[in-house]
């Protein structure tokens, strides 16, 4: 059929008070860009602090506790009782706990020639699930010479802070794998020298890391000493920031590292003020629909008497509503299209500025984005057609 | 297609017996190809009997079929279908609209379900004498070159019944034989049925039915 809008076109008037049209127009705009940047921007973040989250894996936080040193516990024993660690365990917010058992005999460092240093070290084991960075060469069975450490990365970022101050070589993160160190482990019930290789560096747990299976053999060996002293436990969480964890901690007396639930936290704000705006953003769309939808009011009041004669003619209802509502699509489409380069602008400036210096993300929009924009293409256009329909059931 | 008249009385009528009306609670049947006269006085219901049958409005009593269906029983989608098809009117008030010109008028209905083309149009205005009026706003033509506006507007699709209600009240004899000439012509070509209501009977036509509201 020939028919399109255009014959009917000038018979439809808007009137001349077209200005409602471009505000809803302007604040369809304004919406869909706050709503797509905040969904982006919560992507983002949501991907940004997830990478680079070390105490973050599958969804659970691993946080440190120790129990708080007082005056009056002073020189007691605070370490962790069986019983304390039973009590964590049974608590609905916990998922796992874990000891970090250290060593009882008397450890020494040297570094051999190429580092020509020396210190007293302590040494830590912990439960394998609860370390970040664990590569298979991290075991150790009795009679080998040669002893895998896990090192906090803190610990290095120390080590070359103050290294040129004493003459000493900075190391980089591969570097430090090749140096060798020499672990002088000595009790009253012997001594012997390991030999030790750095093989991995962890963000998550402060501690020079052993295989537990040496730690057991060593503190036997060394003491004679099978007993658990944990005077830092880690916990595995799903959400470090829960208050009722917070305060239950609090009431245990149990000292909570709030260092590292920092990043949480700013990670929950802003989330927080990126939903804010996505909300936002969705109400200022419901607000354009609804001068939208005021505006179409008044068009069809306008244009009542031409639309009855078109539709005493002979003209479909149902053609009418869906042409009147299609004149829309190229404006809907225009707004959509500028919002989308916005957000693609506003994504990219993120990744350039952006605090956190990531490659991983991608420099396209997330896949939910385009996704979000076309369900709001569909829905904007369906709530005008029904919009439209109504409008014309009344007139009839 | 058919169109029957089953017992229609308008709501609003009360009849008393001495009045005598032929379509008023009778049965009447309209088939393709047939001219039907209904011939009444002002104020005696021509004009809603033609919306009646071209389902504009409700207010009656009996039954009116459309190929054996109660068009009450139609929705908006079923008469948009016949006006575009099947069924052609033209209105004592013309119906026109006011801001447009002739030719949009007439265009707005021949491209809604075409039967013939653009040219058609110079054809039937030069016929009855308004071809210097097709570029004219409507609002102001005369009543009577309105009368041949909406005539040519009628006559720009299929249909198989034409109903007219009053259509040359303002023209003059020659111009309104030479409509009379065109409607005959186009109903002809259709083999369609012309369901005419006016004051008085046509001498236009011979062998029509004539019936009196």
């Amino acid at each position: 059929m020939l028919l399109t809008y255009k014959n009917i076109q000038p018979l439809i008037t808007s009137g001349k008070n077209v200005f409602s049209k471009w505000i809803g127009y302007f604040g369809l705009w304004i919406g869909v860009v706050l709503l797509l940047v905040s969904l982006q921007l919560f992507i983002n973040i949501q991907q940004l602090l997830k990478e680079n989250t070390p105490r973050k894996s599958g969804g659970y936080d691993f946080i440190s506790i120790s129990k708080i040193i007082t005056n009056e516990n002073m020189g007691m024993d605070n370490s962790f009782t069986k019983t304390d660690l039973n009590k964590l365990k049974l608590q609905p917010d916990i998922a796992d706990v874990a000891p970090l058992i250290s060593n009882k005999f008397r450890v020494q460092a040297t570094a051999g020639d190429l580092i020509p240093f020396s210190t007293d070290l302590f040494l830590e084991s912990i439960n394998d699930n609860f370390i970040d960075t664990i590569p298979p060469t991290f075991s150790w069975q009795p009679g080998q010479l040669v002893v895998p450490i896990i090192l906090s990365s803190d610990f290095l970022e120390i080590y070359n802070v103050f290294a040129p101050a004493q003459d000493l070589p900075q190391l980089s993160q591969k570097t430090i794998s090749s140096v060798n160190i020499i672990l002088e482990c000595t009790g009253p019930y012997g001594k012997q020298n390991f030999k030790c290789n750095i093989v991995a560096l962890s963000d998550r747990i402060n501690s020079v890391l052993v295989p537990s299976s040496f730690m057991r053999w060593s503190n036997w060996h060394f003491m004679e000493d099978t007993t658990v002293h944990a005077s830092r436990i880690y916990i595995k969480t799903k959400d470090a920031n829960d208050p009722a964890l917070i305060s239950y901690l609090d009431q245990q007396g149990y000292h909570l590292n709030k260092d590292k639930v920092k990043f949480s936290r700013i990670k929950s704000v802003l989330q927080n003020i990126v939903s804010a705006l996505g909300v936002f953003g969705i109400l200022v769309i419901v607000l354009s629909l609804m001068l939208f939808s005021f505006y179409l009011q008044l068009m069809i009041a306008k244009s009542k008497s031409n639309l009855r004669l078109l539709l005493t003619l002979g003209y479909s209802p149902q053609w009418l509503a869906t042409s009147v509502a299609k004149t829309w699509l190229p404006i809907y489409i225009l707004i959509i299209v500028t919002a989308l380069i916005v957000t693609e602008i506003l994504h990219l400036l993120f990744l350039q500025f952006s605090f956190v210096s990531n490659a991983e993300l991608p420099y396209l929009l997330h896949w939910i984005v385009w996704l979000a924009t076309i369900v709001l293409l569909a829905l904007t256009m369906l709530i005008n057609l029904r919009l439209v329909k109504k409008e014309l059931q009344i007139i009839l | 297609m058919e169109i029957h008249l089953r017992k229609i009385k308008p709501e609003y009528f009360t009849l008393s017996g001495k009045e005598v009306s032929q379509v008023w609670q009778h049965d009447i049947s309209i088939i393709k190809g047939e001219h039907l006269q209904i011939v009444a006085p002002s104020g005696s219901g021509k004009t809603s009997l033609i919306h009646f049958i071209y389902g504009l409005r409700k207010d009656y009593s009996g039954t009116i079929l459309y190929d054996n269906v109660n068009i009450k029983k139609f929705s908006t989608e079923d008469f948009s279908a016949f006006r575009q098809n099947k069924i052609s009117v033209i209105f004592q008030d013309l119906r026109l609209f006011e801001n447009q010109t002739a030719r949009e008028n007439i265009e707005i209905k021949r491209v809604l379900n075409p039967y013939h083309q653009p040219g058609a149009i110079d054809r039937m205005a030069r016929k009855l004498g308004i071809e210097n009026k097709l570029n004219q706003q409507v609002k102001i033509c005369s009543y009577g070159e309105q009368q041949r506006i909406a005539i040519i507007r009628a006559l720009m699709q299929p249909f198989e019944f034409l109903l007219l209600d009053e259509p040359y009240s303002h023209l003059d004899e020659e111009n309104k034989n030479k409509a009379m000439e065109l409607i005959d012509e186009e109903c002809d070509q259709r083999n369609a049925a012309m369901v005419f209501a006016d004051l008085k009977p046509l001498n236009f036509f011979t062998g029509e039915k004539i019936v009196y509201l």
